[in-house]
């Protein structure tokens, strides 16, 4: 299926296509640092997209462009049939929210849990004005946090509970997208699995789609619809979240997946990966996986391989796809 | 194994950490009691706030006075009682007998020198090498590690190197004197996944040849279950448990190391 079909799916919301996000590097105008390159996919309503991948691998790029962090160098942006990239952004810009790894460095220690909430609603003059501090509240009790915390002030809280109010604050505006990079990685494992619960149960009460930045494959299995595995800026697997666990088309996703220690001792140990990442300064030719993959064909040192649809397919066109010769005809 | 008949490397006897806050005491650890033996893989697990740090910091003696009163009955390592050695003594068992990684390598690294130079610092203090040996000994010991190039390693500073390779300078240098025991706390919380399989693996092969008895702590039951021999399971500052991995995950005997498995299987992987 081609991507232009896949662009008048009726449910889609975020729309990215070719998206691209170079740094120039200090010091030099030539020398450039591709952080994403060529890029492409669709978050439909309510759908929670995990994005998965190795420090380095730009997903955190990924998801600041989608933010209007970072200029994106380029492809397109298309929100609801807006332009991201255009004067679209200011309107459409409030329907998109973000959730970052740090609580404590996204929320001001001198503002109350309430102020925190509410200040995004009076930022965009959302509802009136009388009513905002009720919209905060309530927004506090969606997030699973109890109206009696909300004159607290952050560092009166547990890591838990700060996260929840990041995630209250991301919600009041009542958002159709929100951007959450790495927002359970300093959380316990407990309080981790209680907020997958709550994610999952208000991307379904309240219709909210979620691009998930994560390095946690166990987190992301729990949590996700549909999954990408991003390598050196590019996506090298999608697809339904089933899909990509069970069974892994890309040898780079299960690399990954075998690395991951499983809380079975009868389970078999962790396999140690070929290499460590390339740099993403110095891209190895052809598939960027070739040098660390225990599959590489001498094709895969010079031609980059296209992405193929690899079964799966579903109606609604959500398919498995892999960047990978193994499934080049 | 046979345990009866062993003597443990280490002995920790009602081990209590109070730390001083404003105005007010806490217990971060509450009476513990343990044993590592010979050639073990000791998980030490919990959540934050567990006390399993404070716990690795008393037995190193790393808690500062001003901050905590440490008390026990004992912290024996084979026939010496650390508890109540002063600073001098606990510096000279420190890095020879006893060793220690961190999550975070690079507060234990030093930036200016290379890191060939900072293991064979090392040989020269504790082995009393000359420059030429220790050098030796250096290359050899970041080659048993896994380096495939470990002169490059050897000439390389610190912040060249990945957050991986760091951690692996970091698990060269803590068992390069043989020490009785390491322990190593969340020592890849910060690392992908990839690479946490790949320092742990090196980790342990390399605590095998030296001998090393691994007390490792870590919130996550997968490296629980993968690597660990028996486990100890703290939750604010008590032990709730201490098992055998297989009796730990097939018949827990605290609710909460049961909430903790039913949490990562859950997460499934």
């Amino acid at each position: 299926m081609s991507r232009l079909n896949r662009e008048s799916a009726p449910a889609g919301l975020l729309a990215v296509r070719h998206l691209d996000v170079h740094y120039h590097l200090a010091g030099s105008a030539r020398r450039m640092l591709q952080a994403v390159c060529d890029v492409s996919f669709d978050i439909r309503r309510g759908e929670i997209l995990a994005v998965v991948g190795e420090s380095g691998s730009g997903k955190t790029s990924l998801a600041r462009a989608i933010l209007g962090l970072v200029e994106p160098s380029g492809g397109t942006l298309g929100f609801d049939g807006v332009d991201l990239r255009g004067p679209g952004r200011r309107v459409a810009g409030r329907r998109i929210q973000a959730v970052f790894q740090d609580p404590l460095a996204s929320l001001s220690p001198r503002r109350t849990v309430l102020q925190s909430v509410r200040e995004p609603l009076d930022h965009l003059r959302i509802g009136p004005a009388p009513e905002r501090g009720d919209r905060a509240l309530e927004a506090l009790e969606t997030a699973g946090l109890d109206r009696a915390l909300a004159g607290r002030y952050p560092h009166e809280l547990s890591g838990g509970q700060r996260q929840r109010v990041a995630l209250a604050r991301a919600i009041a505006p009542r958002p159709e997208l929100i951007v959450a990079d790495e927002p359970l990685s300093s959380l316990d494992l407990t309080v981790q699995h209680r907020m997958v619960r709550l994610i999952r149960d208000l991307g379904a009460r309240m219709n909210i789609a979620f691009l998930f930045i994560s390095h946690d494959l166990s987190v992301v299995r729990q949590l996700a619809d549909r999954v990408a595995v991003m390598y050196l800026g590019r996506f090298v697997e999608s697809g339904p979240a089933a899909a990509i666990f069970d069974r892994p088309a890309h040898p780079y996703t299960r690399s990954l997946l075998d690395a991951v220690p499983v809380a079975d001792p009868a389970h078999p140990r962790p396999r140690v990966p070929v290499g460590d990442a390339a740099s993403p300064l110095t891209p190895p030719a052809g598939c960027v996986f070739h040098s660390r993959c225990e599959a590489a064909m001498p094709r895969c040192a010079e031609q980059p391989p296209t992405e193929q649809e690899i079964g799966d397919r579903t109606p609604e066109g959500t398919g498995h796809r892999a960047s990978c010769h193994l499934w080049t005809q | 194994m046979n345990r009866a008949a062993q003597t443990p490397v280490l002995s920790v006897r009602r081990l209590v950490v109070e730390l001083r806050g404003d105005g007010h005491r806490t217990r971060a650890v509450d009476r513990i009691d343990f044993d590592l033996y010979a050639g073990e893989i000791l998980a030490l697990v919990g959540e934050s706030g567990s006390g399993k740090s404070k716990t690795a910091e008393a037995v190193m003696g790393l808690i500062d006075p001003a901050r905590g009163i440490v008390t026990a009955d004992c912290i024996r390592l084979g026939d010496t009682d650390l508890h109540g050695l002063g600073e001098s003594a606990l510096r000279r068992i420190r890095g020879r007998d006893l060793s220690m990684v961190f999550q975070e390598p690079m507060t234990a690294l030093d930036p200016v020198f290379s890191c060939g130079e900072q293991l064979a610092a090392l040989y020269r203090r504790h082995r009393g090498y000359d420059r030429r040996r220790a050098r030796q000994a250096a290359a050899l010991m970041f080659a048993r590690i896994g380096f495939s190039d470990p002169e490059q390693v050897m000439r390389s500073y610190p912040h060249h190197l990945s957050g991986g390779m760091r951690q692996r300078v970091i698990v060269a240098m803590a068992l390069s004197c043989r020490p009785r025991v390491l322990i190593a706390d969340e020592p890849t919380t910060a690392l992908d996944v990839t690479t946490q399989a790949r320092v742990l693996t090196q980790m342990i092969a390399l605590a095998g040849e030296t001998g090393t008895a691994l007390l490792l702590i870590t919130h996550d039951l997968g490296i629980v279950a993968q690597y660990c021999d028996r486990a100890l399971v703290m939750r604010r500052g008590r032990l709730v448990e201490d098992a055998a991995v297989r009796d730990l995950f097939r018949a827990p005997q605290s609710p909460y190391t049961a909430e903790l498995i039913a949490a990562s299987r859950g997460a499934g992987a």
